[in-house]
């Protein structure tokens, strides 16, 4: 078991700042998603917690004694990286059993331990394998078990699952939850891929350009994003965006883009005039056909996929103004017709020209 | 039509190159072999004999064995001298061998990983080994004399140890480079030492290209002659000094003795290059990390 905390660091590379005063605290058996895309320095704050990247400034501490001068096998952590970085010399039972002979753990104790991971992981049929005959799923179910076995007080994932296809994705990820839940150790998981941050995490740490922008549940970051970059980078289809600006007519602030002008709902009326960014997500975009609606655009592309149907609207930018609609009514909607759309007053965002959220809740 | 006719004429035309080549090549062992068997009177003759007849084992015998009865010529020169050189040459040989593929590795894993030695130093390293070895003879010489290295094996090994650990440390380390880094962490975060995750992770990993690097180096330091042509005296012969001896002042080159003599310092190394094929092709391609 262990808590935690980042405090003020920071990491150059020669010029280049990779991650920059960064603190945080990771609650004992919390299960933290650093996010971001890549370059932004999830990965090199895990490797600096793991021990192999030396911080340039700041602390990291793990129940309460830092450990910046710890050898990373002193520091009682577990990885997997993204790799698998599976011994491709020895078979998948030495490869499991490796930590627990660095600690010098009795061989009848390490075969029993290895078995249990092995059966937890559902990987006991391939003890006696080379790690070149596993699967891409197999191998990282082994990287996963050789972690498991060493009982580290943290787990940290480096993009674990990135190189595998959708499915088995997802299956792991399942599998992830189910360890955690389980073990109830703390996890600490990178990843540029917002779906597996929302599905997994206790907390998600988003950061961009080497720092921290937002720290919170999935349900905060993906309602409350507190700027442009978090609004855009979660959701799928993303949240519509369209720049415009603000202007304030008759006390009143309105919003107008190229393809339309909006009243703007009561929070922003202080608003101050100028630039600025629109947000609403599809699923808060109402269509109905031929009905009333706060806004009229031309249908650029229908989705029907099944349980919903994507529609795509041209809004005069190059990105289309996308809204989802239940079911398959919208289906056999032809290209070119106008709709009405409804934005839900309550799910609408502003973001100023610095991408800054206006009169957040 | 046209096109296979000409493929057709430039596959012939590459094999008549190879086998024109292979033949120029070739020749010397072909040469070799076949004066290891032949008589006396047939070592000059002319027109000269390609093929020994009646092949005979004197040479063999005379030069390995030391048995004149076989000999049954006045230019039986040897006692049992070769089988001790042979000795000498497998111990020093092989021991320095072992050592500066131990040392280099090691060494490249510095390089590799820690960087202690920039890409200029690392040329100038192998620059190193560009100085042809005549030019430190003398000072070499002089300084095994005060050191009482002279005719000793230690002092071969040594300087044989060091003349190749350029060229270990060049070939291990681009072996090393090879591995991914994540496997050593992996070790690392496990609980493994360095030297532990060396010995154990690294060093298997790029055992072919250790075992390239082996064979390459063997054979440099096997077939050795100048550097112990001048450090060794009497105590201590190698095989190619002992080869030199078969010529004496009256009676010219013992061909047959020589070429009998040459074969037993081939015939080991093909022996190693043998056992170790598997990993030479591998080693030698590089790459031999699944990833």
């Amino acid at each position: 078991m262990a808590r935690i905390e980042l405090v003020g660091l920071s990491k150059s590379f020669g010029n280049v700042v990779a991650v920059r005063d960064l603190s945080l605290t990771i609650e004992d058996g919390e299960f933290v998603v650093l996010v971001g895309p890549s370059g932004c320095g999830k990965t090199t704050t895990l490797r600096m917690i793991a021990g192999f990247v030396d911080a340039s400034a700041g602390e990291i501490r793990i129940d309460g004694r830092v450990v910046n001068d710890l050898e990373p096998r002193d520091r009682g952590l577990g990885m997997v990286f993204q790799t698998h970085a599976l011994f491709p010399h020895k078979t998948v039972m030495q490869n499991i059993e490796f930590g627990l002979r660095m600690k010098r753990v009795p061989a009848p104790e390490r075969a029993q331990r290895v078995r249990e991971v092995a059966d937890m992981v559902h990987i006991s049929h391939l003890l006696d394998q080379m790690p070149g005959q596993c699967s891409g799923g197999e191998a990282q179910r082994v990287a996963l078990a050789r972690t498991l076995v060493t009982q580290p007080s943290t787990f940290l994932l480096d993009e674990p699952l990135s190189s595998l296809d959708a499915k088995l994705r997802r299956e792991l990820r399942a599998e992830c939850d189910r360890l955690h839940q389980a073990l109830k150790r703390t996890f600490i998981y990178v990843t540029h891929d917002q779906e597996e941050a929302m599905t997994l995490a206790d907390r998600i740490v988003v950061m961009r350009a080497g720092e921290i922008v937002q720290v919170g549940t999935p349900m905060e970051i993906y309602s409350n994003p507190v700027n442009y970059f978090v609004a855009d980078f979660f959701g799928s289809p993303s949240m519509n965006l369209l720049a415009g600006e603000i202007v304030q007519v008759d006390g009143t602030a309105r919003f107008r883009a190229t393809s339309f002008e909006l009243d703007l709902p009561e929070r922003f009326k202080a608003a101050e005039s100028g630039a600025a960014t629109l947000g609403i997500r599809p699923e808060h975009v109402g269509v109905t056909l031929g009905g009333k609606g706060d806004i009229e655009l031309p249908v650029r592309l229908v989705e029907p996929l099944g349980r919903d149907t994507l529609l795509y609207f041209d809004a005069g930018t190059e990105r289309a103004f996308v809204a989802v609609s239940e079911g398959l009514d919208m289906a056999d909607v032809k290209v070119g017709v106008r709709m009405a759309l409804s934005l839900d007053p309550r799910r609408l965002y502003l973001f100023d020209a610095d991408g800054r959220r206006l009169a957040p809740p | 039509m046209r096109k296979s006719r000409r493929r057709r004429l430039t596959a012939i035309m590459r094999y008549v190159l190879l086998t024109a080549w292979a033949i120029v090549a070739f020749f010397p062992i072909f040469w070799m072999i076949s004066t290891s068997f032949k008589p006396d009177t047939q070592w000059f003759a002319w027109p000269p004999v390609y093929f020994p007849h009646p092949p005979t084992l004197s040479n063999y015998l005379n030069v390995w064995f030391g048995a004149e009865e076989y000999a049954a010529t006045q230019y039986a020169i040897s006692s049992q001298k070769p089988l001790i050189s042979l000795l000498n040459s497998t111990i020093i040989a092989g021991t320095a061998t072992l050592l500066s593929v131990l040392f280099g590795a090691v060494m490249a894993y510095g390089v590799s990983r820690y960087r202690i030695l920039s890409e200029t130093r690392m040329f100038q390293l192998l620059m190193l080994r560009m100085i042809p070895p005549i030019v430190i003879v003398a000072p070499l010489s002089l300084y095994y004399s005060t050191l009482g290295l002279l005719d000793s094996m230690t002092g071969l090994i040594l300087i044989y140890f060091l003349t190749s650990l350029p060229y270990a440390v060049w070939m291990t380390k681009s072996f090393i480079d090879e591995v991914p880094r994540e496997i050593e962490q992996a070790a690392e975060i496990l609980g493994a030492s360095r030297w532990r995750t060396i010995f154990e992770i690294v060093l298997p990993l790029i055992r072919s290209g250790l075992v390239a690097t082996f064979l390459f180096i063997l054979i440099l330091t096997w077939s050795e002659y100048l550097l112990a042509l001048i450090i060794t005296k009497t105590q201590v012969t190698t095989l190619p000094i002992e080869l030199s001896k078969y010529q004496g002042s009256t009676e010219g080159r013992v061909y047959g003795r020589q070429a009998a003599l040459a074969v037993g310092i081939t015939i080991p190394l093909m022996i190693v290059g043998l056992i170790i094929r598997k990993h030479l092709a591998r080693g030698f391609s590089f790459g031999m990390v699944r990833r």
